[in-house]
C-alpha cells in the first residue's frame, strides 16, 4: 500500500508548519487535523481550516486524502479559526440568560422599579401568564438542545457567545421590565386577546416542537446528513408542504402571540428582529436544499407559505 | 472596463476626510477584485458627484458670503441651513448606491456614516432650535463642508480616471484635523442641546400607555456622545492607516516614472 505525505502551510505566509510522512490513502481530513495537533497542540482539530488551495473552500472532516485530487505528496494550506466554542455550550448559555433574566423582573428584585414596588406581584393575570410562557419557551429550548437537536457543526467561532448572548440577554431584559413593570397596561381587548394570544402561542410552540423532532428523526445519531424532510402524520409537519423551514415559521408565530398577549412594543420589536434573522437563515436553507437535491418540491418557500 | 475597475479600487475604501459622520471605515480597505459600475451607472455616478461637489460648494461660499455680510462667525448656521439640509440628506442616495452595487462600499457601514450625519441636522439641530445659533455647530458644518468638496471631488476625477495627486493627497491629509473638528463640533452640539430636550421630553414618551414602551430620547442622546469614544479612536486610526498604504502607494509609483 502506497503511503501518502502531506504537507501542511499556512495560507497566509506560506510556511511551513507540517510534516507528516507515511499517512494512509484512506486517512481522513479529520484524521489528518489530529496528526497537525500533534506538533501543533494549540490548534485543536475544531480551529482548523484545511483546503487544497489558500483562498479556496475548507476540506470536510469525512473527505478521505486518496479521492482528492493530490498527488502522493499533498500539499493542504492551514487557515487558523480562531477560538472556537461548542454549539451546545452557546446555545445552553444563550438561553439560560433570558430564563433566569425574566425571572429577576417578574419577582421585582431589588433595584429594578422603584423601592416600595420590591418583591411584589402584579395583580394582571396577563403577567403571570407571560411568566409561565416565557419561562416554557426558553426551558423547551433547553431541552430541545440537550436532547433533541442533532448538530452539523460541533463548534462555533468564540465571539458568537458573546454576540449571541447580548441579543438574548438584551431583548429578554428588555421586555421583561416592560411586561413585568408596575405601571404595565393590560391589552385593549381584555381576556379575548390574552386567549387568542395564548392559544396562538400554544399551538406555534407545539408546531416548532414537532418540526424539532421530525428533523431529529431524519438524522442517524452522531451523523451529518442531510435528507429532505416531508410531513409525517403528526398534522403539525404538514406545514412542510409550503416551506422549507416551518420551525422557524412556528418560531415567528410564537412570538407574534406573545407579543398581542403582553400587547408590549418590546416584544413586537424582537419578533421583527427575529423575524430577519430567520428569513436570512431559512433562505439559506432552502438555497443549500435547491442545490443539493435535484428533487426539492417546487411548491415550498423559504418561511412563509407562498410568500418569502 | 479597465477604468471601471479602476473606478472599483479607486472609489471603495479609504474613507473620507474629518468630520464626525464615520468616514471612510466603512469602504473596505484592500484589494477585492470586482467589476465595478457599468457606462450608465458610470455617468450617472460622475453626474452625482458633481452635483454634490456642487453643492457642499455652495454651502462653502454662503458661509463666506454670511461671515463677510455679518461681520461675525456666529448664527452662520441660518445662511446656510438649506442647502446643508438638502444635500446631506441627499447622501441617502448613496446607501443606494452601495446596495445596488455601482458603488463597491458597505451598505451597513455606508449606512451608519449616512445616518449619523443626518441624525446630526434633523434630530438634534433642527429639532432643538435652541442649538442653532451655537458656535459648535459652525464647527461641524465647516468640517463637513471642506471634507465632502474633496470627497466628492475625489470620486468624481476618480470615475473619470484622472486624480489629481492634489485631491488624493487632501482626502487623505486634511482629515487628520477635520475630524477632531467635526467631532468636537458634533459632541458640543449634542451637548448643548440636551438641556432643552430634558425640559420640553422631546421625542420620549414615558408609561404607563398601551404599548408598554417607553423611551427617554435624553438618555438616547447621551448614550450617543458615549459611543463617539469607542468609535472615534477606532475610525481615526483606521484613516491614519489608510493614509500610510495610500499616499506611501503613490510614491512609489512615482518613483519608477
Amino acid at each position: 500500500m502506497k503511503h501518502y505525505e502531506v504537507e501542511i502551510l499556512d495560507a497566509k505566509t506560506r510556511e511551513k508548519l507540517c510534516f507528516l510522512d507515511k499517512v494512509e490513502p484512506h486517512a481522513t481530513i479529520a484524521e489528518i487535523k489530529n496528526l497537525f495537533t500533534k506538533s501543533h497542540p494549540q490548534w485543536y482539530p475544531a480551529r482548523q481550516s484545511l483546503r487544497l488551495d489558500p483562498k479556496g473552500k475548507s476540506l470536510k472532516d469525512e473527505d478521505v486524502l486518496q479521492k482528492l485530487p493530490v498527488g502522493t505528496t499533498a500539499t493542504l494550506y492551514f487557515r487558523d479559526l480562531g477560538a472556537q466554542i461548542s454549539w451546545v455550550t452557546v446555545f445552553l448559555t444563550e438561553y439560560t440568560g433570558p430564563l433566569f433574566i425574566y425571572l429577576l423582573f417578574y419577582f421585582r428584585v431589588p433595584f429594578i422599579y422603584g423601592h416600595k414596588y420590591d418583591f411584589t406581584s402584579s395583580r394582571h393575570t396577563v403577567v403571570h401568564l407571560a411568566c409561565i410562557c416565557h419561562s416554557f419557551h426558553y426551558v423547551k429550548r433547553l431541552l430541545e438542545t440537550l436532547f433533541v437537536h442533532r448538530f452539523s457543526h460541533g463548534t462555533m467561532p468564540l465571539r458568537n457567545i458573546f454576540k449571541n448572548c447580548t441579543y438574548y440577554w438584551g431583548f429578554a431584559a428588555w421586555m421583561a421590565y416592560y411586561i413585568n413593570h408596575p405601571l404595565y397596561t393590560p391589552p385593549t381587548y381584555g381576556a379575548q386577546q390574552v386567549k387568542l394570544a395564548l392559544a396562538i402561542f400554544v399551538i406555534c410552540q407545539l408546531g416548532n416542537f414537532s418540526i424539532h423532532m421530525a428533523l431529529r428523526d431524519l438524522r442517524p445519531a452522531g451523523s451529518k446528513t442531510r435528507k429532505i424532510p416531508y410531513p409525517t402524520k403528526n398534522p403539525f409537519t404538514w406545514l412542510f408542504l409550503l416551506v422549507s423551514c416551518p420551525n422557524y415559521t412556528y418560531e415567528m408565530g410564537s412570538w407574534i402571540g406573545f407579543a398581542i398577549m403582553t400587547q408590549c412594543l418590546p416584544v413586537a420589536l424582537f419578533s421583527l428582529a427575529g423575524f430577519i434573522q430567520m428569513t436570512i437563515w431559512a433562505k439559506g436553507k432552502h438555497r443549500s436544499y435547491l442545490k443539493e437535491f435535484r428533487d426539492y418540491p417546487p411548491l415550498r418557500m423559504p418561511i412563509i407559505p407562498f410568500l418569502l | 472596463m479597465a477604468a471601471a475597475a479602476a473606478t472599483a479600487a479607486a472609489t471603495k475604501g479609504n474613507g473620507g476626510g474629518g468630520g464626525g459622520a464615520r468616514a471612510g471605515a466603512g469602504e473596505a480597505s484592500g484589494a477585492r477584485k470586482r467589476r465595478g459600475p457599468g457606462p450608465l451607472a458610470t455617468a450617472y455616478l460622475v453626474i452625482y458627484n458633481v452635483v454634490m461637489t456642487a453643492g457642499w460648494l455652495v454651502i462653502a461660499v454662503g458661509l463666506v458670503r454670511a461671515y463677510l455680510a455679518k461681520g461675525s462667525y456666529h448664527s452662520l448656521y441660518y445662511a446656510i441651513e438649506k442647502p446643508l439640509k438638502f444635500f446631506q440628506t441627499g447622501a441617502l442616495l448613496e446607501i443606494l448606491h452601495c446596495a445596488i452595487g455601482i458603488v463597491p462600499s458597505s451598505v451597513v457601514l455606508t449606512s451608519f456614516q449616512v445616518m449619523s450625519r443626518v441624525f446630526l441636522i434633523w434630530a438634534v439641530t433642527h429639532s432643538v432650535k435652541e442649538v442653532q445659533s451655537e458656535d459648535s455647530v459652525l464647527l461641524f458644518v465647516i468640517a463637513w463642508t471642506i471634507t465632502e468638496i474633496i470627497r466628492y471631488s475625489f470620486y468624481t476625477f476618480s470615475l473619470l480616471n484622472h486624480l489629481p495627486y492634489l485631491i488624493k493627497w487632501a482626502r487623505y491629509t486634511l482629515f487628520i484635523v477635520l475630524y477632531p473638528m467635526g467631532v468636537s463640533g458634533e459632541l458640543l452640539t449634542i451637548y448643548a442641546a440636551l438641556p432643552f430636550v430634558r425640559q420640553a421630553g422631546l421625542y420620549s414618551i414615558s408609561l404607563p400607555n398601551k404599548y408598554n414602551f417607553s423611551f427617554d430620547y435624553y438618555a438616547f442622546l447621551i448614550l450617543i456622545m458615549i459611543s463617539y469614544i469607542p468609535l472615534f479612536p477606532q475610525l481615526y486610526f483606521h484613516m491614519i492607516h489608510q493614509r500610510r498604504k495610500v499616499l506611501s502607494h503613490t510614491e512609489e509609483h512615482k518613483k519608477f516614472e
